[in-house]
């Protein structure tokens, strides 16, 4: 009897010890403690760094945002986690796996160059945890139809048409593409080559492929000047990108003959720091114009950005903002931080970013899989010095508001 | 062929041809008298960009921007007797047994440390000093004016080393702890005093083209990556150890780089130097200008 007795005790005490064990390790810290969203960008060359600074500098705010208003889930938290990808491939791969098995993130955001971007992918897909890229571009990216893959940037083929419609309006004939040899600079390069063929226009490109990291272009912009052409598309990134505009305007060529630069980086404070007055009469794809409306969240954002860093944010801090309080909503809307069900809830919901309240990301055709796209304009600087806000819109037409400006004449 | 057109290839060639060997020249000179590769050197040019950057962008302004390149080369000679005296003598004095192997643990360490220092002061940004001279034309060449500044400079630098290295007694002393150690020391050369004022002349070599290019190819933690790599190369192709071998080492790899870069493509850059090194070495191992070791 006395052994039965003792027998009880010990059972009841296990099964006590084992349902606090199992409240303590599994339910109570899941109900309470932060929920990680990673961040992969590149924050050391290769990559361009400065880029990857101002996602995670948007992506801390956005964590404030959500937490400041309640946070998600009845009150848990957001708690950022940053892993830096170097621009590299094989460093991506390694920090995504990071934040995934040893940070236990939900989702992952950022993303800044195409080739880390689709190496990340099929691991992603494997790994079951969702990927918001917030500026990779390639087509490949949504084209491949992963199923954790998800952007909210400007794809290749937009931009591509974007500036052949341009080049169409301005009657330029000769183009020189000088495009790095990334799967963004050779995919933007071979999209503007068959979209041109496909708008029939009758222009002739002189494309020279570079490889990331080369210092001096002299050899190649002087041949693009013995060509004579109407036009230079810039296809760097980062050092790239001014290296090419300094050694165009030493030459000669530039601003004499037009330069368009792939991508937003002229917005950034230090473009007129290294640049001076080689950088006026720049034009430039951009995905964000201060003269744009802001939804509450954009407003917010741009008030507390201005506050912390005293500069105005650009689009790479506005939209890796945006993606993080997506993913946000969508815990929301999933009723919970399980990576499949956040997938889901991406799939199927509306969310609001900064610079919409009706960002989707379905399962579209083609390259339009998981794929939402913020407007695109083309900005020209007319001053040295210029701030981005004074800058004229020059295309397209409906949101024009300057004309284009050729100092060549 | 446009000759015109040839003539500006040939001659952006030549301009960075000659770049590059400054940093070469830097390389070859600390091997030959401590026999050590210094694999910070790309970061001593880093260094030299920066001291330029802030001397002319905060003291003399842009006008007086060449007396900052000796400014820079002092900053970065004292840096480096410091960093001679404090990491590198161990070597020669500690008992180490695998002296190539410390060298280069020490010198990537300190790679890895001095690109992390300047990420941490300066940030992760691009800087550019103002131009040093605006875009000009030589005859019909049109020539940047940086570069131009850049190729004199580096011409006068190299012209005022080759001169102290063969006129001067310290140069004599260089020589001969560069030919042989042990011999120096029994003629009365501290060659421990040599070793560190070679160290400090060749970083401050770096230095000298950091600051030269900074307007060129600008200021960044990672900036002197690429000259490195270039200037390893050259050393190769020009024979370890020859001041003269550095010299046709660059401008050959300049010519080769620019070149082949037009007339085939710019996606294989580096392959060209490559392959030129290859090439040279299948031909002759020890490189144009290299020499068989004097030992006692």
């Amino acid at each position: 009897m006395k052994r039965g007795r003792l027998l009880a005790v010990i059972g009841v005490v296990i099964a006590i010890v084992v349902i606090a064990a199992g409240y303590f390790l599994v339910a109570r810290p899941r109900a309470k403690g932060p929920i990680r969203i990673g961040v992969l960008a590149p924050l050391s060359p290769p990559g361009d760094y400065m880029a990857g600074k101002l996602i995670v500098r948007g992506a801390e705010l956005a964590a404030k945002y959500v937490n400041e208003h309640g946070g998600v889930l009845g009150g848990r938290t957001i708690e950022i986690v940053v892993e830096d990808d170097s621009g590299t491939p094989e460093k991506g791969v390694a920090g995504y796996k990071r934040l995934v098995t040893e940070k236990k993130v939900v989702a992952v955001i950022g993303q800044y160059h195409s080739s880390v971007c689709l190496a990340i992918c099929p691991i992603a897909d494997q790994y079951g945890v969702p990927l918001i890229a917030t500026q990779a571009a390639a087509a490949k990216i949504t084209e491949g139809h992963y199923k954790a893959v998800f952007r909210m940037h400007a794809i290749n083929p937009a931009r591509a048409k974007l500036w052949l419609e341009f080049i169409k309006k301005m009657g330029w004939k000769k183009i020189a593409i000088l495009a790095e040899n990334t799967d963004y600079g050779i995919g933007l390069l071979e999209e503007t080559k068959a979209m041109a063929k496909e708008m029939g226009l009758a222009i002739e490109i002189k494309d020279i492929v570079f490889d990331r990291g080369t210092k001096d272009f002299t050899p190649q912009l002087l041949d693009i000047q013995a060509w004579g052409a109407d036009l230079v598309i810039n296809i760097g990134v980062g050092d790239d990108a001014y290296l090419i505009i300094k050694q165009a305007y030493d030459i000669g060529l530039y601003p004499k003959v037009p330069m368009l630069a792939s991508y937003d980086f002229p917005v950034r404070p230090e473009y007129w720091k290294n640049l001076g007055d080689k950088g006026n009469y720049m034009l430039f794809i951009s995905y964000y114009h201060p003269m744009m409306k802001l939804t509450d969240l954009g407003k917010w954002f741009k008030a507390e950005y201005e506050k912390k860093y005293n500069e105005p944010p650009v689009y790479t801090a506005y939209n890796a903002f945006g993606a993080v309080v997506v993913v946000a909503q969508a815990i929301e809307q999933a009723g919970s931080a399980d990576p499949a069900a956040i997938i889901k809830a991406l799939e199927t919901g509306t969310f609001k970013s900064w610079n919409s309240d009706a960002v989707t990301f379905p399962r579209g055709e083609g390259i339009y899989w998981h794929q939402w796209s913020p407007p695109m304009v083309i900005v020209q600087y007319t001053k040295t010095g210029q701030k981005y806000e004074t800058a004229p819109i020059v295309f397209p037409e409906e949101m024009k508001t300057g004309e284009v400006y050729l100092p060549g004449g | 062929m446009d000759w015109l057109l040839l003539s500006q290839y040939f001659f952006a060639g030549l301009v960075i041809g000659v770049i590059y060997s400054l940093m070469a020249v830097g390389i070859t000179f600390i091997y030959s008298i401590m026999k050590m590769i210094n694999w910070s050197m790309g970061e001593f040019y880093m260094i030299g960009s920066y001291v330029q950057y802030a001397l002319v962008v905060w003291l003399l302004g842009p006008k007086m921007w060449f007396l900052g390149i000796p400014l820079s080369m002092l900053v970065v000679f004292l840096l480096g007797l410091v960093v001679e005296k404090l990491l590198i003598t161990p070597m020669f004095t500690g008992g180490i047994e695998r002296k190539d192997e410390y060298a280069t643990v020490i010198t990537i360490a300190l790679m890895v440390f001095f690109r992390n220092l300047f990420s941490y002061i300066a940030g992760p940004y691009e800087y550019s000093p103002p131009d040093y001279a605006p875009p000009m034309k030589i005859g019909t060449l049109p020539v940047s004016g940086n570069r131009f500044v850049a190729f004199v400079g580096t011409i006068i630098i190299l012209a005022a080393f080759y001169l102290v290295v063969r006129k001067t007694w310290i140069g004599r002393a260089f020589r001969a702890v560069a030919q042989n150690r042990v011999g120096a020391q029994t003629a009365g050369v501290e060659v421990e005093k040599i070793d560190m004022l070679g160290f400090g002349v060749g970083v401050a070599l770096a230095a000298a083209a950091g600051a030269l290019l900074a307007p060129v190819f600008m200021v960044f933690p990672e900036n002197g990556a690429i000259s490195t790599m270039k200037g390893f190369e050259i050393i190769v192709i020009g024979g370890i150890g020859s001041i003269m071998g550095s010299l046709v080492g660059g401008l050959l790899l300049g010519m080769v780089e620019s070149l082949m870069s037009v007339f085939i493509s710019p996606s294989y850059r580096d392959v060209y130097g490559f392959l030129a090194l290859m090439i040279i070495l299948a031909v002759r191992p020890t490189g144009f200008f290299g020499e068989k070791e004097r030992l006692a």
